[in-house]
């Protein structure tokens, strides 16, 4: 049995002059939660797609649980929910209708017991017609049809976009409760605090490539962090510049240093021993400062 | 397939109650006027003689046409192709595209269906629906013969419907074609629609106009029969017309099975990413 769930290697994609994938790579563990993060325009949304087949690599290998999905593309899809970034549905259909619909292009091999808790719990009305109901309603429907059918596999794009807060409480638990059946969950998202909460693992596309892969401790662990050290007496702080990874950014007075600490605290700590510390405060990052910091390189190339 | 089937049927049921009532009643209408006129066929053919010619082209000649067969291809079959030619060119374009435009082909393909069985449910839907709204039609015209005075067989009514449904598949494929090729479903209806008009027009004054004459067999329309099918249809250009359809949805689906599928709102592929010279494999 593959032990990965998603395995991508050096996936390109040309729209035209456009190169919109630069050699993805990137592999999901089965019974995982990976979140997939990233600028707008950094590639999700086109890995995704070509995950289930809707648009085709121009080069680099797919498996998805050891299927390719250009050769065997129903293999994929029938262990895979999907929910699209832009859902859109059938605006003249009733919502049980649409259900029913996508219930049979499933082979009907739906669990009703599981499809009525999902729709309880989500509290959605299926006597509606789908053009009737707000985004967030829509939304819902959007989760339901990729739940339903309990698959190995979620692919979800931006999963609680439009949902009020006590609802996307409830998909992060169906997303947990997913897992927990050993099902793969592979999201894109926005919301840091989401995908803080939620993945085991986290990558970040950043123009057509994979830049960090790593779980969301670790990246924060790894991350940039302000220290501020007092020390009980004036000291000469220059020695600190040669520990790895520390910068020294300012004295603010003579007996307090600012420091930029990259990676682990443990060689500055130990370096610290030598001299009379009164106090140390670090600010914590949090996910949400090291994306914006993917953003923001972004941003300043494009200038 | 049969689930797509189904549904792509399901969401034709109005167009093929609307243009098929409409249709029939055009039709019931239609036989009312012959018998109403029937003691007057003398009046009918003078007014007919009176007919600019070009418009007589279009009918087949004003000798027949106080013939039963001849006042039913006139009032009826020969501007046929010309209004269920728009209902193909629109469903034909539409079959996919449009839910690709709308973005809800998305979630569709997320779903265990293959693009070969997604483009065969909702190309027999398309034929079946084509075929109903003609058969609609059909009894619209044999039904209330039983009370005329019309005497034109089940049979014979049928042939012209057979020839006016060749060209309704021929143009829904190659609308169907044209959308899997050009950048956006607007493109591929205008240039259908373009093929549709043009063709019906150098076909029908082509009889006037020898430069048009000559070049009336490269039109679809050419190979239509309305008022020749009464007494039989040539097999020849029934089966041409099959054929050409067959080949427009071969293409169609080998196209189908090899793009890749919009994402909504992304608008209208630029044909240059389509020109194989640019796009980079």
């Amino acid at each position: 049995m593959e032990s990965s769930a998603i395995e991508i290697q050096g996936l390109e994609k040309w729209y035209g002059a456009v190169h919109a994938l630069r050699g993805v790579d990137l592999s999901v563990k089965r019974g995982e939660i990976l979140g997939f993060l990233g600028p707008n325009g950094a590639g999700k949304t086109t890995t995704i797609r070509c995950l289930l087949d809707q648009i085709r690599p121009s080069t680099g290998t797919i498996r998805v649980f050891g299927w390719d999905p250009k050769r065997h593309p129903t293999r994929v899809q029938e262990k895979a929910g999907y929910l699209p970034g832009e859902l859109r549905l059938e605006g003249s259909m009733h919502v049980e209708s649409l259900l029913s619909y996508l219930q049979e292009l499933r082979g009907n091999r739906i669990d009703p017991d599981y499809l009525e808790d999902l729709v309880g719990r989500l509290d959605l009305d299926t006597s509606r017609k789908v053009k009737n109901l707000s985004s967030g309603n829509k939304q819902k429907i959007g989760i339901v049809q990729a739940l339903m059918h309990q698959p190995e596999l979620l692919i979800l794009d931006e999963p609680t976009s439009g949902l009020d807060p006590l609802m996307q409480q409830e998909v992060y638990q169906l997303l947990r409760e997913a897992q927990s059946r050993g099902t793969t969950v592979f999201f894109s998202s926005h919301i840091l605090s989401e995908v803080e909460a939620l993945a085991d693992r986290v990558a970040i596309i950043r123009k057509g490539k994979i830049v960090e892969e790593s779980t969301p401790g670790q990246l924060i662990e790894m991350a940039m962090r302000r220290v501020v050290i007092s020390f009980l007496k004036p000291v000469d702080c220059a020695p600190l510049e040669d520990v790895d990874g520390v910068k020294l950014l300012s004295h603010g007075t003579e007996d307090q240093v600012t420091l930029r600490v990259e990676g682990h605290m443990d060689q500055l700590i130990k370096s610290l021993a030598a001299y009379p510390v009164k106090d140390m405060q670090t600010a914590s990052h949090s996910l949400e400062e090291i994306f914006l910091k993917y953003y923001r390189e972004d941003s300043k190339e494009e200038n | 397939m049969f689930v797509e089937f189904k549904h792509a049927l399901k969401r034709y049921i109005g167009q093929i109650l609307g243009w098929g009532t409409g249709l029939a009643l055009l039709g019931i209408l239609l036989i009312s006027v012959y018998d109403s006129m029937a003691d007057q066929m003398d009046l009918y053919q003078e007014m007919v003689q009176n007919l600019p010619e070009g418009m007589m082209a279009f009918f087949g000649g004003q000798d027949v046409m106080a013939t039963p067969e001849g006042f039913v291809a006139m009032e009826f079959f020969s501007y046929m192709p010309l209004i269920l030619g728009i209902f193909a060119v629109q469903v034909g374009t539409g079959l996919l595209v449009r839910d690709e435009e709308e973005g809800i082909l998305d979630l569709i393909m997320a779903h265990p269906v293959s693009r070969s069985a997604l483009f065969l449910g909702r190309l027999g839907a398309f034929l079946l629906a084509t075929g109903l709204i003609l058969v609609i039609a059909w009894l619209g015209i044999v039904v209330p013969m039983n009370w005329s005075t019309m005497s034109l067989s089940l049979v014979e009514i049928a042939r012209p419907f057979l020839s006016l449904y060749a060209v309704m598949v021929l143009f829904g494929t190659l609308g169907l074609l044209l959308s899997m090729v050009l950048p956006s479903r607007r493109w591929a209806s205008m240039i259908s629609g373009l093929v549709l008009v043009v063709g019906f027009f150098i076909d029908g004054l082509g009889e006037l106009n020898e430069n048009l004459e000559n070049i009336a067999w490269l039109t679809p329309m050419h190979y239509y029969e309305h008022l020749e099918a009464f007494d039989g249809l040539n097999t020849g250009w029934l089966l041409g017309l099959f054929t050409v359809s067959l080949v427009f949805t071969g293409l169609a689906w080998w196209r189908y099975l090899r793009r890749d599928i919009r994402v909504a709102g992304e608008g209208g592929w630029k044909l240059n990413a389509l020109n194989p010279l640019t796009v980079k494999k």
